[in-house]
């Protein structure tokens, strides 16, 4: 999409259709699931989610004129996608020929981290595969932008560096002119930025951190300065324990979205299991729609494949669709005049 | 399980690329005795990731939890105490991880310290292992199906 005028042929051009492949969180949500598809095993637990036929439609979702997807679920909870990645990946190869002729596919959560990253389900599929590194990447970056801008920091740690977002986090804040502290020195290469050994030597001194690994548990809340913003997309949280009363973490992956973003009934109640509440959207559902708006057929990411201009396309695409990251504490907007006052 | 000592240039060489397209790095960077977490910067979903890469490309199926798992029977289910490792555990550990040095398995070690003992020689061993046992286990079939 470009800021000309779009031609006839883009005018009736039919949407680009994309699906989105997820799993199920715990054996509560894949119950419900269950009542989604009519499935007795799943709600009554007696199934657990690895037939087949258990595979689902979960919600349709729709950017009105320009693209149509579907949400897909393998209502597989964690441990089973765990303990078997090559069933894992047979189930989403099953999930996405179910959404039937599609232009491109995301994954979700685990989903995009078993089989390598996405690499296993792409080398099976004809279109392409994003696991929605580029998205996360683009929506931390842009909320630290915003914390930076309101609460100007000596240093920002980044967290999960060694992570394909992490370092992306990490070299765009460098060139930016941010100092940066990454959480293993191996993160640095390459880089300028300063490093330390471990989650809680990073964020000695730093009043903003970022929490860009995929997985969470990895800093003790007691390592946190008073007054520390946390900008973190890690399931679960970054941080493990209580830490000072003084310290905001904030939602790193929030997205608003235009009003011609349709989602239904379905789809609201999607989006408000998964964390996200009833006004925002999680970037990495973004990956596919963007990807396949842009008739792309390279992925934004894809195993540990992600470059700081990845994300910047993706990024400058998806603002142009109408999609805004947005801090938030859970399900509330969090105002950035709050970071002054409470700093 | 054995130790490797003999190490097996066929199945050292998957071993690294395996290593190295999981954790981002180049192959000359993967090193025998380097640990996972400290040297080579692994994160937990690296060691899924690993795994499943080692499963493709030697075509054998990795336990989760396959060391911790054995130990715990192998002591009886003493392994740990309040997440400290117990005298026995420790025993198992040694036993297990002979590519560890021993006193990196000390009294007062933690469950949750143990993945940070892991070295590249840990999954060597466990591959090596596991193709042995494919091996004779294939030994074994072929030798019924010649007795009947």
């Amino acid at each position: 999409m470009t800021a000309e005028s779009p031609t006839i042929a883009e005018l009736n051009a039919p949407p680009v259709r994309f699906c989105f492949v997820v799993h199920a969180v715990s054996r509560l949500h894949r119950g419900i699931m269950g009542v989604r598809s009519a499935n007795m095993g799943l709600v009554g637990q007696w199934s657990d989610g690895t037939h087949p036929a258990d595979v689902m439609r979960v919600c349709s979702l729709s950017l009105a004129g320009v693209a149509e997807g579907m949400v897909l679920a393998v209502p597989m909870v964690p441990e089973d996608l765990l303990s078997n990645q090559e069933r894992a990946v047979e189930r989403m190869q099953q999930a996405v020929e179910l959404a039937g002729a599609v232009d491109a596919v995301g994954l979700g959560s685990l989903c995009a981290v078993v089989g390598g990253r996405g690499e296993e389900l792409a080398s099976r599929l004809s279109v392409p595969v994003t696991n929605g590194g580029a998205a996360t990447a683009w929506a931390i970056l842009e909320n630290t932008r915003t914390v930076l801008q309101h609460r100007p920091s000596g240093r920002v740690a980044v967290l999960g560096s060694r992570g394909p977002v992490g370092r992306v986090v990490a070299a765009s804040l460098a060139k930016e002119g941010v100092e940066v502290c990454v959480d293993h020195p191996r993160a640095a290469k390459g880089l300028d930025v300063q490093s330390a050994m471990g989650p809680a030597a990073a964020v000695q001194g730093c009043s903003v951190v970022v929490g860009a690994g995929p997985t969470g548990g990895t800093l003790p809340g007691q390592a946190l300065g008073r007054g520390t913003i946390v900008v973190d997309v890690a399931i679960p949280g970054t941080i493990i324990g209580r830490p000072d009363p003084s310290v905001t973490v904030l939602a790193g992956e929030a997205v608003t979205f235009p009003g011609h973003w349709n989602r239904g009934v379905w789809g609201w109640l999607y989006h408000v299991l998964s964390g996200y509440g009833p006004a925002q959207v999680f970037a990495c559902l973004l990956e596919p729609l963007v990807l396949a708006s842009l008739h792309r057929e390279t992925p934004f990411s894809i195993g540990r494949k992600l470059t700081v201009d990845d994300v910047a396309a993706f990024g400058v695409a998806a603002a142009e669709l109408g999609f805004r990251p947005h801090l938030s504490r859970g399900w509330r907007s969090f105002s950035p005049s709050q970071l002054q006052i409470s700093g | 399980m054995s130790y490797h000592t003999n190490l097996e240039p066929a199945i050292w060489s998957k071993v690294q690329d395996a290593f190295a397209a999981a954790l981002g790095l180049e192959e000359d960077e993967i090193e025998l005795d380097a640990r996972l977490i400290e040297e080579l910067g692994a994160e937990s979903l690296d060691f899924l990731d690993i795994v499943y890469r080692l499963e493709r490309a030697f075509d054998i199926k990795i336990p989760r939890g396959g060391i911790e798992t054995t130990a715990l029977e192998e002591t009886d289910g003493v392994y740990e105490v309040d997440g400290i490792l117990t005298e026995a555990g420790l025993a198992a550990l040694k036993e297990l991880m002979p590519e560890v040095p021993a006193g990196e398995i000390h009294e007062g070690l933690r469950v949750t310290e143990v993945p940070e003992l892991f070295r590249v020689a840990t999954f060597y061993n466990i591959v090596a292992h596991l193709i042995q046992q494919k091996a004779d286990g294939a030994a074994d079939d072929s030798g019924v199906s010649n007795d009947s």
